[in-house]
C-alpha cells in the first residue's frame, strides 16, 4: 500500500493539520491564558500580545490567590494529588479485577457468562444521580462518607465496564493457538494467562487503562457528594477560581494546564503500547 | 502591663474610635502590627465576655460548611477570636460556590451529622426548613440563658430579619408573628445601579431614575459608545436570573410573584402591570443587553462591567463593589446609584441575596454551635470584617454607622453609601415564599429567554407561564 | 500441572477447576460492583413515590404515577426527543471523524503516533472545566472565536445562548472533547488488522472504496460498535458540557435527561420525578446497549467462525 500518489500524500497533509488544529487550538489558547493576568484575558477584542506571567501557576502551587477581595487560601495541590491517587488506585484495581474477567469472557463459554458481562456493563449506565442520594445514605450507614476507600469503589463503576469490554475485544482476537501450545509445553493456566496472553494483549489493556484514568479522573459528581472539601478532585478544585470577586480565568486556564499534565504524562509513557495496536500477523502466523 | 494599650483598645471596640486613630496610637506606643492584631483579638473577647459565660462549651469540636466567599474569608481571618474566648475547636470544609449548594442538599438529606452549621441563602431555607434539615433558631436567640446580653438581635436591619424568618405556610408571610427563624443573615446583597462613570460622561447621560429612562439611557449608551453595551443583567436559565434586578423592579411597581388566597396561591404573572414590566425589560435585553445574555449569570455581568464590557449593570450592588477593585481594568471607575424603577415609587425596593448562617438538625452539640454562631454574627465580628476585610455588606445597624467603615467605603466607591442607604429601608425578599419556589422560578427565566429570543411574544407567554405554574402548583398540593 | 500431559490436551486439571475457573475470574468484578445494586434497587422505590424532600407531608407510594406523568407531559417528551438527537447527532459526528481521524493517522510513523497522543489533549480536559473556557472564548466581547468568526463574516454569532445555534455550540464542544475517543480505539482497531487481505486485493488491484467498505469496516466493525456504544452511553446522559454551557437553555432548547433530573433532584428535591426519569434513561441505555451488545457477539461468533 506504499504507492500513494504526491497529490494524496498532500490532501493527508493538509487534513491532517486542518485536524490538529481544530483539536490543538483551545489548547493552546488555554495554555496562552494560562500566562496572562485576568485584566489581559479580558481584552476587546482578543489578542495574542501579552506579557507572559507565571502568576496563575504561583497562585496555585503556593495556594494564595490574590482576588479583588484579598488573598484567599487554596488547596489546588491537595486537590490534585486526590485525583491522581482515586483516578491511580482506581483504574489499578479495575486492571488487578477487570483483566482476568476479561479473559474469562473471550476464551470460556459458560453457563451465565454473557449475563454476568452484561451485567457488569450495565453499571456503566446507571446514571449517577440515580445512586447518589440512596449511596449517601448507604455510605453513611457503613461509614464510608468521606473516605478514599469509599471513593475508589464507586470510581470502580466508571472504570471497570470499560476495562473489562475493551479488554475483552483484544483477548478475542489473540488466536487461542499459542496458548494452547504453551499449555501442552507444560505451563500452568496462570502461567500461560500471564507469560502468553497478558503481554499480547497489553496494548488493548494499556488503552483501556488509560481511557478508564481519564475517565476517572473528569468525573466530580461522585466525591462532592460523597466527601468533604479535603479529598476533592481537581475538577472540583478548579471552580474555586469562580470567586464571589469574580472568575479568575487565568488560574483556572492554568489549573486545566496542570490538571492535564499526569494523564498526558501517562500517554506519552504508554504510547508505545497505545498506538502500535495489535502485531496479530505475527500470531496468527 | 498594656494598661494605656488597653483603654486604647477598648475605646476601638467600644466604636469610640476609628481605626486608624488606634493604629497612630498604639505606633506611638511602640506597639507592632501584629501584637496590635492579638491586642484587638483580645479587647474584642473582653468586650463580648462581659457578664456572659463563653467558657461554657470549652473543649467542644464543631464543623462548619462554608461556600468560598468573602464572608467566609474574614470569618476564618478572625476565628481565632473566637476559638480563645470559647475554647472551642472549629473547623470547616469550603466549596466552591459553584458547587456549594449541591453538596449542601447531599450532605443534609443523606442525614449526615458532619456539620453543625452552614452557610445558606434564605430562599434555600424554604426547601430546608419544611425538610426538617434546620433548627428554629429563635429558640436559642429568646433564651436569655444561651445567649450573649450584648448580642443585640433587634440590631440586625429589619428588612433581613423578617426576610430569613418564615412559618413554613406556602404564601406565609416572611418575619410573621408565628414565623421561625430559619437562619441568621450573616451578610447580603441588594441589587442596585453599579455603573462606569467615565462612559455615562463619556455620552453625556446621568444614571437612569426609572425604567424607561434605563431603556432608553441604555440604548443611547449601546449606540453611542460603539463597542461596549449599555446594561448588564442576568439571562441564565435559573432561579438566579429572576431575583436581582428583574424581581427588584418589578416589585417596585407592586407587582407580585404569586397571590394567596385562603392559603391557595396562584401565578400573578399574568397581570397587566407585569406584562407591561416584562415588555421594557424584554426590550431593554434585545436592545442593549449583552449579545449572549442567556448564558450570563452573576461573575459575567461582573466581569464585563469590570473589563469595560458594559457601562452599567442593574445587579447586586456588591458585584459593582469587587468590580471597583482588583486587576479590573475599569477598578476606580465605577459609581453606584440607587434605582426605583416606577416613577411612582417613593424609594426603591431592592429584592435582597442573603448570606446567612443556619445550624443544622442532625448536629449533636446545639449549644455549642448557637455560641459560634452569636459570634460570627456579632456586632465585634461584623466591624472586623466591616472594617479590615471584604465582609460588605454589614446586616448590622451599627456598623453602618460606624465612621471608619463608612469612611474606607466612601473613599474609594463613589456613592455607595448612598445607594445602601436610600434603599434599605424597602430591602428585602419579595418573593412568596412557597416550596415550589426553584421550579418555578427557573421556569420563569425559561419563559423570558423565550421571549428574549423572540420565540414566544410576551403577553402569550405569561398566559401560558401562569396557566403551567398553576398546574404545578395543584399537583403539588398548593393550588 | 504435571509433564505428563497427553498432547493436545492442556495440563491436567480437575473437572471441577475447570468449570469453575471462569466464574472464579468474573466473579470478583462482579462482587466488587454488585453493591451499586442497592442503592440502585433503593432509587427505583424512589421513583414510586410522591417524594418532595420540602414537602414530607406529601410523602406516599403512588405506584406509576410519575411515570403515568410523564406521557401527558410536553415537557417530558422535549426532554426525550432532545436527548436522543444529542446522542445521535454527537456519537454519529465523533464516529465519522474519528474513524477518518484515525485512517489519517493509520500508517505507523513518529509523526503520527506523536499527533495520536497529542489528539487525546481534549478528552483529558476535564467537560465541566473545558466548558467554562469555551463558553469565554464564544463570548461575544473577549471571545477568541466570536472574534473569528466575525472577521469571517459571522458577527452577531450567539451560540450558546441563541435558541438557533445552542445545540450546534454544544455539539461541538462534545465532539472536541470526545472524538478523540472514537479516534484512538478505532485507530488501535485499525492497526490491529492483519495485512494479508489488504495486500491480497493490492495485488489484483481492487478498488480501494470496494476495500474501505468490504474489508476494513466489516474487520473493524467490532471496535466501531465497542466504541460507538460507550460513546453513545456517555451521550445519552451528558450532563457537564450542556449544564456548565447553557444550563438546559436558552429556553428548553438543551433540556436533556441528566440536566432536568439533576434540576429537579438538586433544586426542586423533587426526589420521585427525578428517580422516575432517571429510570426511564436506564431502560432507554439498557435497550440500547443490549442491541449492541447482541450485534457484537453476533460478529464475534462470525468472525471467529471464519478464523
Amino acid at each position: 500500500m506504499d504507492h500513494t500518489s504526491t497529490l494524496e500524500k498532500v490532501i493527508r497533509g493538509i487534513l491532517l493539520a486542518l485536524v490538529v488544529i481544530f483539536f490543538m487550538f483551545p489548547i493552546f489558547w488555554i495554555f496562552l491564558m494560562s500566562f496572562q493576568t485576568n485584566e489581559s484575558i479580558l481584552r476587546i477584542p482578543p489578542s495574542l500580545a501579552f506579557t507572559p506571567t507565571l502568576e496563575n501557576y504561583i497562585a496555585l502551587v503556593t495556594g494564595q490567590m490574590k482576588t479583588a477581595a484579598g488573598s484567599l487560601q487554596l488547596n489546588f495541590m491537595q486537590n490534585l494529588w486526590n485525583s491522581v491517587l482515586l483516578s491511580s488506585a482506581s483504574v489499578i484495581i479495575s486492571l488487578i479485577l477487570g483483566v482476568p474477567a476479561a479473559y474469562a469472557f473471550a476464551r470460556f463459554k459458560f453457563r451465565l457468562g454473557e449475563d454476568i458481562a452484561f451485567t457488569l456493563l450495565s453499571f456503566r449506565f446507571a446514571p449517577p444521580l440515580l445512586v447518589l442520594l440512596p449511596l449517601s445514605l448507604y455510605f453513611k450507614t457503613l461509614g464510608l462518607t468521606n473516605t478514599y476507600i469509599g471513593l475508589i469503589w464507586v470510581y470502580q463503576l466508571i472504570c471497570l465496564p470499560l476495562i473489562l469490554w475493551i479488554v475483552r475485544g483484544y483477548f478475542e482476537d489473540l488466536s487461542p493457538d499459542i496458548e494452547h501450545a504453551h499449555r501442552i509445553a507444560g505451563y500452568s493456566w496462570f502461567q500461560t494467562f500471564r507469560k502468553i496472553a497478558v503481554p499480547l494483549a497489553l496494548p488493548g489493556i494499556a488503552a483501556a487503562g488509560l481511557l478508564a484514568f481519564i475517565f476517572a479522573w473528569n468525573n466530580f459528581v461522585f466525591a462532592l457528594v460523597l466527601a468533604s472539601a479535603d479529598k476533592q478532585p481537581v475538577t472540583v478544585g478548579a471552580l474555586a477560581f469562580v470567586t464571589a470577586s469574580g472568575i479568575q480565568y487565568g488560574q483556572i486556564a492554568a489549573a486545566i494546564i496542570f490538571s492535564i499534565i499526569p494523564t498526558f504524562v501517562l500517554a506519552m509513557f504508554a504510547q508505545r503500547y497505545l498506538v502500535e495496536g495489535l502485531s496479530l500477523g505475527a500470531v496468527k502466523g | 502591663m498594656y494598661d494605656k494599650e488597653k483603654g486604647l483598645f477598648e475605646a476601638f471596640v467600644a466604636g469610640k474610635m476609628s481605626r486608624r486613630e488606634l493604629l497612630q496610637a498604639t505606633g506611638k506606643l511602640g506597639l507592632s502590627a501584629s501584637a496590635a492584631g492579638l491586642l484587638v483579638t483580645q479587647a474584642q473577647t473582653r468586650a463580648m465576655a462581659a457578664d456572659f459565660d463563653w467558657m461554657k462549651h470549652k473543649g467542644t469540636k464543631l464543623k462548619l460548611l462554608l461556600n468560598k466567599h468573602p464572608y467566609a474569608d474574614a470569618m476564618i481571618a478572625n476565628i481565632e477570636t473566637f476559638k480563645t474566648m470559647t475554647g472551642i475547636d472549629v473547623s470547616w470544609d469550603i466549596f466552591p460556590e459553584d458547587v456549594y449548594f449541591d453538596k449542601v442538599t447531599a450532605a443534609l438529606s443523606s442525614g449526615s451529622g458532619e456539620y453543625d452549621a452552614f452557610m445558606t441563602g434564605a430562599y434555600m431555607t424554604w426547601t430546608y426548613g419544611p425538610a426538617g434539615w434546620i433548627d428554629d433558631i429563635n429558640e436559642y436567640i429568646k433564651d436569655p440563658a444561651k445567649t450573649n446580653p450584648g448580642y443585640n438581635w433587634e440590631d440586625l436591619l429589619p428588612g433581613l430579619r423578617a426576610s430569613t424568618s418564615w412559618n413554613g405556610v406556602p404564601g406565609g408571610e416572611l418575619g410573621s408573628a408565628d414565623a421561625k427563624q430559619w437562619c441568621i443573615p450573616w451578610g447580603y446583597e441588594l441589587n442596585n445601579i453599579s455603573y462606569n462613570k467615565k462612559m455615562f460622561d463619556k455620552v453625556g447621560v446621568q444614571p437612569p431614575k426609572n425604567i424607561d429612562e434605563m431603556v432608553a439611557t441604555s440604548a443611547k449608551l449601546t449606540k453611542d459608545l460603539g463597542g461596549p453595551y449599555g446594561i448588564g443583567v442576568r439571562g441564565s436559565r435559573s432561579w438566579a436570573s429572576i431575583h436581582p434586578g428583574f424581581l427588584s423592579g418589578y416589585a417596585n411597581f407592586g407587582e407580585k410573584d404569586f397571590n394567596v388566597t385562603d392559603g391557595k396561591l396562584k401565578a400573578a404573572m399574568n397581570s397587566a402591570g407585569s406584562k407591561d414590566f416584562h415588555k421594557k425589560w424584554v426590550q431593554m435585553i434585545q436592545e442593549s443587553g449583552p449579545k449572549d445574555w442567556a448564558n450570563y449569570t452573576w461573575y459575567q455581568v461582573g466581569t464585563d462591567l469590570g473589563a469595560g464590557a458594559s457601562a452599567m449593570i442593574f445587579d447586586a450592588d456588591i458585584l459593582g463593589y469587587f468590580m471597583n477593585g482588583g486587576d479590573n481594568k475599569e477598578a476606580g471607575n465605577l459609581g453606584y446609584a440607587p434605582f426605583a424603577a416606577n416613577p411612582a415609587a417613593s424609594a426603591p425596593t431592592p429584592n435582597v441575596w442573603i448570606w446567612s448562617l443556619a445550624m443544622a438538625s442532625a448536629g449533636k452539640q446545639k449549644d455549642a454551635t448557637w455560641y459560634f454562631l452569636q459570634w460570627a454574627t456579632s456586632v465585634e465580628h461584623a466591624l472586623f470584617g466591616a472594617r479590615k476585610m471584604d465582609f460588605v455588606n454589614p446586616v448590622r445597624a451599627s456598623v453602618w454607622k460606624d465612621e471608619e467603615f463608612r469612611g474606607r467605603i466612601d473613599k474609594s466607591y463613589a456613592g455607595y453609601l448612598n445607594q445602601h442607604d436610600v434603599s434599605a429601608p424597602g430591602a428585602k425578599i419579595y418573593f412568596t415564599a412557597q416550596p415550589l419556589f426553584f421550579d418555578l422560578t427557573t421556569l420563569w427565566s425559561e419563559n423570558l429567554q423565550k421571549m428574549v429570543a423572540k420565540e414566544i411574544p410576551v403577553d402569550e407567554g405569561l398566559d401560558k407561564m401562569a396557566a403551567e405554574m398553576d398546574a404545578k402548583l395543584a399537583e403539588a398540593g398548593l393550588g | 500441572m504435571t509433564s505428563s500431559a497427553m498432547p493436545g490436551r492442556p495440563a491436567k486439571q480437575s473437572r471441577f477447576a475447570r468449570k469453575a475457573l471462569p466464574y472464579l475470574l468474573s466473579l470478583p468484578a462482579l462482587l466488587m460492583c454488585i453493591g451499586i445494586l442497592i442503592p440502585f434497587f433503593t432509587a427505583v422505590y424512589y421513583s414510586l413515590l410522591r417524594y418532595r424532600l420540602n414537602l414530607p407531608a406529601m410523602k406516599g407510594f403512588i405506584w406509576f404515577q410519575n411515570y403515568i406523568n410523564f406521557f401527558s407531559d410536553p415537557k417530558f417528551w422535549n426532554t426525550l426527543k432532545i436527548s436522543l438527537v444529542y446522542a445521535g447527532l454527537t456519537v454519529v459526528l465523533e464516529l465519522l471523524l474519528g474513524l477518518a481521524i484515525a485512517m489519517l493517522l493509520q500508517k505507523r510513523t513518529r509523526l503520527n503516533n506523536f499527533i495520536s497522543i497529542l489528539l487525546l489533549l481534549p478528552l483529558m480536559t476535564a467537560p465541566a472545566l473545558a466548558a467554562l473556557m469555551w463558553k469565554l472564548m464564544t463570548n461575544p466581547n473577549f471571545g477568541i472565536l466570536s472574534y473569528l468568526v466575525s472577521i469571517l463574516g459571522f458577527p452577531d454569532m450567539k451560540w450558546g445562548s441563541d435558541p438557533a445555534t445552542a445545540l450546534f455550540t454544544v455539539t461541538l464542544v462534545d465532539v472536541w472533547v470526545y472524538t478523540p475517543f472514537m479516534m484512538i480505539l478505532l485507530l488501535a482497531g485499525l492497526r490491529s488488522l492483519p495485512p494479508a487481505p489488504f495486500e491480497a486485493a493490492a495485488l489484483d488491484g481492487v478498488p480501494r472504496s470496494f476495500v474501505f467498505f468490504r474489508i476494513t469496516l466489516p474487520m473493524l466493525m467490532p471496535y466501531i460498535l465497542t466504541a460507538t456504544l460507550f460513546r453513545l452511553l456517555d451521550s445519552i446522559q451528558q450532563f457537564d458540557i450542556i449544564y456548565a454551557m447553557t444550563q438546559g437553555g436558552p429556553g428548553d432548547k438543551l433540556l436533556v435527561f441528566q440536566v432536568q433530573a439533576y434540576l429537579d433532584f438538586f433544586q426542586a428535591t423533587n426526589v420521585g420525578r427525578s428517580a422516575a426519569l432517571m429510570i426511564i434513561l436506564w431502560a432507554i441505555t439498557y435497550a440500547l446497549s443490549n442491541v449492541f451488545i447482541k450485534q457484537w457477539l453476533k460478529l464475534r461468533e462470525k468472525a471467529h467462525g471464519v478464523g
